[in-house]
Parts: C-alpha cells; structure tokens; sequence
C-alpha cells in the first residue's frame, strides 16, 4: 500500500489505473478464462512437476511479435494495399489525416500514405488494350517456354551425370557448376553485356571457328532459316541472350536440388529393376522419373514463379543496348508504369494480373504433376 | 574384372564430355571477369585476331578511373551493400528464429491461422510488393535509408517456415528439463535453441545475405546517390552516356569474386540452404 | 532350373586404398532343385555371395555358372535370376499387379494377356489376388513380402535368390512364411539361395547349410550333419540354440583337466593324441544332472515350461545345461554335470578344426560332403 501522496499528477494517475483496470478487468478474465484450458493441456503435458513451472501465456506472443509487427506492416499491409490500388488511380503522396489519436502527452497521426481517386475497373480494361503490355507478355512468355525447359533438362541430364557410380570429381564439377547462384543478379548481367557486344568474346571466337557473328544484343531475325523466321518473330537474338544468361546463373542451382532428389531414389529398386530385366531407359523410366516427380514438380514451379520475376537481368540487357521491345518483361513494364510514370494505380493492377497468372500456373502444374499419388 | 562394353564406355565418354562443356561454359563468364577487369577496355573489345584471352595488369588503373567518376562511389556502395545485407541478415535470423521458435515449441491461441497465413504469402513473389512498401517507406520518411532496405522483408515468410520446421527437432523434454532447472523461456531460445540450430541458421543466413545481395529494384526506387547499393551502382554505370566496359568489369569483379570465395569455403551451408527450402515439396 | 557353380569365387572392395576381401576364394555348388541356405553372422560375405550370384557385384575372381553356362560376365538382367530383398524394393507407384508383372513385361515376350494371367496365378498362389490394384504403401509388411515373392515366382526363373526376406517380420509372421516359403520352393521346384543371419532359419529350411565366417566358407551339409560334425570350433559354436559349452582343456594321456575342477576322462584318447591342449565342446542338451559328476555353481535357472536352462559357472567359463522342467537348483547351489563321450566334441586350439565330432567320421572336409551326396 503506497502512502498517500498529496501530488496532483499521481492521484490522476491513480484514477485513470483504477478506472481502467476495472474496465479491462472481465476483458482480461474472459481472455484468461478462454486460455486456461490450453494452458491446463501445456501443464499436464508437461507432467506433473512439483515446483510451480513458470510459464506466462504472453511468451510465444513475445518472441512471435517482432516479426509479426514487421510482417504485418510489410508484408501482409502491401498485399492488401495493392489490391485496394489497383482500383483507383494515384494522385500524389498522401498527407490527409486517417487517424489521429490523442492520448494527453502522446499524440499518434496516422496519415494516409497516398491521394487516390476511386476508378473501379477501368485500370484492368486499360490493361486488355495495352500493347506494351501485351508485349511484356509475350516477352516473359518466351522466356518461360524457351528458358525453363532447356534449364531443366539441363540440370537433370547434369544430375543424372554427377549421379553415376563411375563419374569422378564429381565435388569439383559439382562446385563448379553450381558457382553461378553466388554471382550477384546485376553484376553477372553485365559481363553477359559484354561478352555479348558485337565485337566481344563470343563473337571473336565464332568468328575464329568459321561461324557468323551474331547480333546477340540488337539482332531481329538475321541468321535464322526461313520458315523459322515468322514464328520465331522479331527480336530473336536479344531473347535468346537472356534465355542464356538466366540459365547460366540458375542451372547450377535446381541441379543442385534434381541431384539431392537423385541420390534419395532407393538403390535397390534399380537393382531390382535391374533384375527384372530393365535396360538402362526403362530403369530410367520407371524408377527415376516416378521417384523424381516431386521434386521435378517443385523446379518446375520455383522455375516459373523465378520467370515471371525476372527484372534485373532484362533491364540491365536493356539499358547496355539490347532492343528493348525484345527484353521487356512483365516486371520490367511495371517498373516503368509505376516509378517512371507514376502511374501507382494501374501498375498495381498489373501486378495483381502478374501474381494471378502466377497463381494459375502453379495450380495448373501442381495439378498436372502430382496426379494419382494420395 | 570385366571388361566394359562398348555401349557402357561410349556413355561413359558422353558423359564427361558432356560435364566438362558445361564446367567450361559455366567458367567462361567468371574468367571472362576477371580478364576484363584487368585490361584496358579496347583490348578486350577490338574483335579478330588482337583479342587477348590473359588477364592482364590494368586492374588498379581501372578501379581508379572507376573511382574518379562523378556521381558513382563505386567503395561506397560496396560498403552500403555489406552494411545493408550483414544487418539484414543479423535482423532476419533474430526475428525468424524467435518467430520460429514460438510457433515450433508453443501452443497458443491463433496459433493455427497466423501461421497459415503467413504460409500464405510463401506462394506469392514478396518483390512484387513494391509499390505500396515505396508508398508507405516515403510516409515514414525513410527515403533514401539503409532501413529502407533492410525493413521490408526482415520478416522473411520462408525464413520462419525453415526455422519452425528445424526447430520442431529439438526434442520437448531438452525444454522442459532446463524450465524445470530454473530457466526462462528467453534463455531456452538463447541458449538452447540457438546453439543446436546452428547449421540451419548458418545456411538460412546464406539465403538471406544472397536474397538481400541481390534485390535491385526496390533500391534502385528508394536510394539515391551516396547511399547506393551496388547493383544499383553498376546499373549507373551502365546506363551512363559513355559506357566504360573495363570499370564495368571492374566493379562487377567486386562484387562478384568476394562472394564466390565465400561459397568455395561454405558450400555445404550454400547447398543446404538451397535444399531447405525444396525438402517440403 | 540350374545346378550353381560357384568356383573360386573372390570378391575384394577397395575402401580408399584398403582392400577388404569380402568373399575370399569361394567354392560352392548347388544342385538343381535345392534349397541352400547361405548363414553366418554379420559381415561374413554370405550377402556380398548372393549379390555375386545375382549378378549385382562383379566379382574379382573366379568364375560362376548356372548348369553349362558362365555367366561370370553377364549382368544381373541378362542372367536368369530373380530375387526377393530384403526390404521388398517394390516399385512404390505401381500397384501390385504391375509389380508383379513388370518383370514380364521387360524381358519376355507375352502377350498383355499373357501377362495378366500369369500375374493372377502367381497372386492366387499366395494368397494376394485381392491386393492387386493396391499401391505397396496401403500394404502391410507380410502383404509386401509376398507380393516381392510373386514378382519373383511369376518370371519362373532359372535360380531363386533371397536376401534375409523375413528378417523385417514380426516373430509370428515370421514362423508362419518360414512353412509357407518351403512349401513354395518344393512346389516350384526351384534351385533357390536363401540367405540368413538366423541359425534356427537355416537350419528349419535349408536342404543344405552353407555357414561363413569372414568371407570363407566354414562348412556345407544339411543340418544334421553341420550339428553333429562340424568341421570346427566356428560351425559347432553357430549352429545350436543355445550355443555349444567350450571350454580349454589340458591332456594328460587319456585325462582331460579343465577350469574349475574339470576332469575327463576319455574312453578312446585316439583323437588328442599328441596334443597338450584341446578345446573340448558340449552341447547344452548334451548335459545332464547327475550323481557324482563335475561340480559347478548354480546363477541362473530360466524356466522355459518344457524345460529349464541352467547356467552354471565352471572356474572362469560359464556353462549352460538344458535340464528337465522338473529339476529347479537354487542359484550358488553347487550341481554335478555329466555327459556322454559320444557327445563330446574335441577341436585344435590352434586351428578349430574339429578332432571328434558327434558322428562316427571326425574328417568333415567339404569335399567329402559334396561328392558323397551327389
């Protein structure tokens, strides 16, 4: 029992503890009251135990919070927050009041982050008739259909490889090939830039072995046969020098997890296999791929979500002189519709189509791949 | 011992063949680096028959001309990069361990749906998420700040995901016994906890330093000079009137070359870190 | 159907740098028909045997053949094996039918009909007809081992191998696949190689016992005739549940001394003539109670219903005797044992080689066995 005091500000202070501990006082039983059973469970789990254990229901709350707050306030608020953007349009940086909280000593203004004018569809219907998105579409798609396969076979047929009893070294291959996921996003671009210049490594070599030079950066359909032409369409080249460096730098990494996937394939189904009269495609066939199909199925997915963010790759290629019609991705347009022309609302309309295609493939993959298996 | 068939050493020869192009190829662009790095740019650009394939002895001279360049402080923004990533991971690590420790050792109320949403979000591409986070980064007035950067994905869904499913491992009754010694809950998760999980935070940490490394666009929206990251440096000075391919190279060799020491010596934390995350699936 | 021949037969694994001889110069041969059980304990080289004979290990030297054919150089498909593991190496995304049939499907030329049929006989055999749209995970242990039978039984192969197949069985499973396993084999017909590290197994199933001992072969012959003539100290100790008494004997003449006040002596001391030392055997069924016998003490008597096992301490050996249900010593009690000179084995305490067994030969070598019953 403190002594009474005769200072103002303590007595308030007093008033208000009371006053609120009354009033939150049921609010704090029901919630103690509501827990008590899970707490009951977590005591009797814990066996009985002489001493009191001391254990305070906030703890997890604690440790969970920090991350929760940030979560919440990075995460979980843009996703929303893009959705509810994508119907209106920007019109500047906010600065009316949302909020405002008024706590005697302590103030908290909570402003609205952006000015916005509510324009319901008309961001998604911009979106069908834009060409350059359109574009962008085509682009990534390219890529998706080219890149992702050639990757996969890629990495399998290395796996499959540095799987074999009778490879050597396969440390060093392995480490080697795999090098590549340490290279930083931007950085490694450029060398690609370089060795892609007209008069670059790539080209010197072609050149000393007999071969054309090929306009990797700024080409359209130049050195192509005929009939490929049309369908291969304009821009060519540069498209194929992002297929090439996309897959340098991520080839080494899902072989890396097809190879793990490999060595977890039970030895004695092959010799089981073996005994059964399989030769070395039938092992392959009916021991390999079905024992591989999970771990097949999470490359393809993580590979094409990997597609559809592509951004620096592109915009680097784009600003060292590649076309940029051929190389702009769906990433790159939104970068920019949304921070070269602030258009905050319509780019954000973009991203929840990106996130929505994104959404629809992985299911379509998903379902496709991982039939029958309950 | 029997000799091999022919069918067997022809596959043995395509094979190795095979592994060594592709070795090849996947060294071609690294010592394609460090060669350009060290030679003077019409060297290694003219084409024909002067190209010179050996590294040469130009690279300080470059890195000076590098340096002497207005508007990019290429060493600054390494150091911006470092700074940035080694908080950021030091960040993560805490808030995700802590974060998967409750959810991996506790019960408790909406445990369930935080979890689930959080899973949730696993699914979508969280860079896509720039628009609102430049939005509300510009409200708070942190423009142009390291915390920027280093805020927005500290709370890393996938690094809470790996952490709850290492730290389900830990046997309840190691928990139990030191609460029953006397412990608080905190010092289970510090001294506990954390020390049996230290090769999966080791590995964790190599994701999000890689992750943090390698985000572009964001910076590039957010920082202006003096607190660029590098990739945000070298998009400069790529983008600048003169493109000047050998401090190019040069920067590119910094940035790239450290990191690939550091993978030569931790590659098993890199390879388990890229596996972390594909054993669920 | 095919006589194995197994001659000379090495197999060494070189373990950075070492060499480690798992099968060292083997000669073994099966009859056509047979049931050979290959035991011994852990690391022996009876797996490493099998696998060779399979075709799964190439050996180092030596040769195999199946009848008139070598097939030292073929592998395991080409040869005309079959095989039951021992943890079933069923393909886990087949359902049984395909399990069973996909051996025939790969190395033979039927008809899917063909196949089908085959499949529901071999299934109806065992007993599984109604698991054969199951996937092997919806199974359970005993239901797989069989199914991993009936992928071997249905290619009605030249030779039968199995690899510890009931070792992952429950106790009462395993009891009953042991009949059903022999039945099948004498149903078939087939020249099967069983391997155990279970003597009861071997001795309950084989028609011959091959026993080794660190990739030797100690002894072949049926059980009669590895229990009553071991060819040494090794084969007597393995075979026998529980193991044999062995104990160091000194030689006076025709008097054996012994720990603990052991005193023999021999009718006919024709076996260890020359000899100072011998190791000297008694199987614990071999011992009984008696009046003026050797003393020794009481520690433990296990009551096992239909009779008792008595341990007993002899000086610094321990002793195990096989009593009637009736008799129940007190543990420190002091008993007196005896024995028949007939069941009194006698083996070189260098070599192990036996010098009197139970049967009237005391030359057991291998040869003899395998020319006399053929």
């Amino acid at each position: 029992m403190s002594t009474q005091s005769s200072n103002p500000i303590r007595v308030a202070l007093d008033a208000v503890r009371t006053r609120v501990g009354r009033a939150v006082a049921p609010v704090w039983r029901s919630v103690i009251d509501a827990v008590r059973p899970l707490r009951q469970r977590q005591i009797r789990r814990t066996r009985a135990v002489a001493e009191r254990v001391p254990f305070s229901v906030g703890v997890p709350y604690l440790f969970l919070s920090p991350f929760f707050i940030l979560f919440s306030a990075f995460l979980a608020f843009p996703i929303l927050y893009t959705v509810f953007l994508s119907f209106h349009r920007y019109q500047g940086v906010g600065s009316a009041t949302l909020l405002w909280i008024d706590l005697g000593p302590v103030q908290f203004e909570l402003t609205r982050i952006a000015q916005l004018e509510f324009v319901g569809l008309q961001n998604y219907q911009r979106l069908l008739g834009d060409a350059l998105f359109q574009n962008a579409l085509a682009n990534t798609t390219f890529i998706l259909l080219v890149q992702v396969p050639l990757m996969i076979v890629l990495g399998l047929a290395l796996a499959l490889a540095l799987n074999a009893s009778w490879m050597r070294f396969k440390g060093l291959f392995r480490t080697t090939i795999a090098l590549p996921v340490a290279a930083n996003l931007v950085a490694y671009t450029t060398v690609f830039l370089l060795l892609l210049q007209d008069n670059g490594l790539v080209n010197s070599v072609f050149g000393m072995v007999g071969l054309p030079a090929v306009p990797w950066l700024t080409g359209g359909t130049e050195l192509l046969p005929g009939p490929l032409k049309s369908i291969l369409g304009p821009g060519f080249w540069p498209r194929i020098s992002l297929v090439g460096a996309v897959t340098w730098r991520w080839t080494g990494y899902n072989m890396i997890i097809l190879l793990a996937g490999l060595q977890s394939v039970p030895k004695q189904l092959y010799e089981a296999a073996e005994i059964d009269g399989a030769n070395r495609w039938e092992k392959f066939r009916y021991v390999t791929l079905p024992q591989l199909r999970p771990v097949l199925l999470f490359v393809v997915v993580t590979s094409t979500i990997g597609t559809f963010r592509l951004f620096s790759e592109p915009l680097i290629i784009s600003e060292g002189g590649a076309t940029l019609s051929a190389t702009r991705t769906l990433v790159v347009y939104i970068y920019n519709i949304a921070f070269q022309q602030f258009q905050l609302g319509y780019a954000s309309a973009m991203t929840v189509v990106l996130v929505g295609i994104v959404a629809v493939l992985s299911i379509v993959q998903l379902r496709v791949g991982g039939e029958s298996d309950a | 011992m029997r000799n091999l068939t022919r069918d067997e050493a022809v596959w043995r020869f395509v094979g190795y063949s095979f592994v060594l192009l592709v070795t090849l190829l996947m060294i071609v662009p690294i010592y394609w680096i460090v060669v350009a790095s060290t030679l003077p740019e019409q060297v290694f650009l003219s084409g024909g028959s002067d190209l010179q394939l050996l590294p040469g002895t130009n690279f300080l001279a470059n890195l000076d001309a590098l340096q002497a360049r207005e508007g990019v402080d290429f060493i600054g923004s390494i150091w911006n990069s470092v700074f940035i990533a080694v908080v950021y991971t030091l960040l993560s690590l805490v808030l995700c361990s802590m974060g998967g420790f409750a959810f991996a050792k506790y019960d408790f109320r909406f445990k369930e749906p935080i979890f689930y949403s959080i899973l949730a979000t696993l699914t979508l591409p969280i860079q896509l998420l720039v628009i609102p986070l430049f939005l509300l980064i510009s409200q708070m007035g942190l423009t142009n700040s390291y915390w920027a950067i280093i805020l927005p994905w500290a709370a890393n869904p996938l690094g809470i995901f790996l952490m709850r499913q290492n730290m389900k491992q830990i046997p309840d009754a190691l928990l139990e016994s030191a609460r029953i010694d006397g412990a608080t809950e905190f010092q289970l998760y510090y001294r506990i906890a954390l020390p049996t999980m230290k090769s999966s935070l080791a590995a964790l940490a190599i994701v999000l330093f890689l992750f943090q490394w390698n985000l572009f666009l964001f910076p590039l929206v957010v920082l202006e000079q003096g607190k660029y990251t590098i990739p945000v440096a070298i998009n400069e000075l790529v983008g600048a009137q003169r493109v000047y391919y050998d401090q190019i190279m040069v920067a590119a060799a910094l940035s790239i070359i450290p990191l690939f020491l550091v993978f030569l010596f931790l590659q098993r934390h890199f390879v388990s870190g890229i596996l972390a995350g594909s054993v669920k699936e | 159907m095919a006589r194995i021949n197994l001659d000379t037969v090495r197999k060494e694994f070189s373990d950075d740098g070492r060499t480690i001889v798992a099968v060292e110069d083997l000669d073994l041969t099966i009859r056509d028909g047979e049931f050979l059980v290959l035991v011994g304990p852990s690391g022996c080289g009876k797996t490493t045997t099998l696998r060779s004979v399979a075709g799964l290990e190439e050996v180092t030297s030596g040769t195999i053949t199946f009848g008139e054919a070598d097939v030292t150089d073929l592998r395991a498909r080409d040869r005309d094996v079959a095989m039951v593991f021992q943890n079933y190496a069923l393909y886990p995304h087949m359902n049984v039918g395909r399990n069973i049939g996909f051996g025939l499907r790969l190395s033979t030329d039927f008809d899917s009909d063909e196949i089908d049929q085959r499949v529901q006989d071999a299934a109806e055999m065992l007993g599984i007809e109604d698991l054969l749209g199951k996937k092997p995970k919806a199974l359970s242990g005993g239901q797989q081992q069989r199914v991993a039978l009936g992928r071997a039984i249905v290619r009605d192969p030249e030779v039968f191998l199995m690899d510890e197949p009931l070792s992952n069985l429950d106790a009462k499973l395993r009891a009953q696949m042991r009949t059903e396993l022999q039945e099948l084999q004498h149903e078939l017909d087939v020249t099967t190689v069983y391997v155990t590290h279970d003597q009861t197994e071997a001795m309950a199933m084989g028609d011959r016992i091959a026993i080794m001992d660190d990739g030797e072969l100690q002894q072949v012959g049926t059980a009669e005739a590895v229990y009553r003539s071991p060819a040494n100290e090794f084969v007597a100790n393995f075979i026998g549940s529980p193991s044999i008494n062995l104990l160091t004997a000194t030689v006076e003449g025709d008097r054996l001394t012994g720990p603990g006040g052991f005193s023999y002596r021999l009718a006919d001391p024709a076996p260890v003539a020359g000899y100072d030392r011998v190791r000297a055997g008694i199987r614990p069924e071999d011992m009984t109670l008696v009046e003026d016998g050797i003393e020794a003490a009481v520690t433990v008597v296990e009551q096992m219903g239909n009779e008792n096992f008595c341990y007993m301490e002899l000086g610094d050996v321990d002793l195990t005797a096989r009593i009637d249900a009736s008799l129940r010593p007190s543990p420190d009690e002091v008993v007196e044992f005896g024995f028949e000179e007939t069941a009194l084995y006698l083996f070189d305490p260098e070599t192990g080689e036996s010098l009197k067994t139970m049967t009237d030969e005391t030359d057991v070598s291998i040869q003899d066995y395998v020319t006399q019953a053929e």
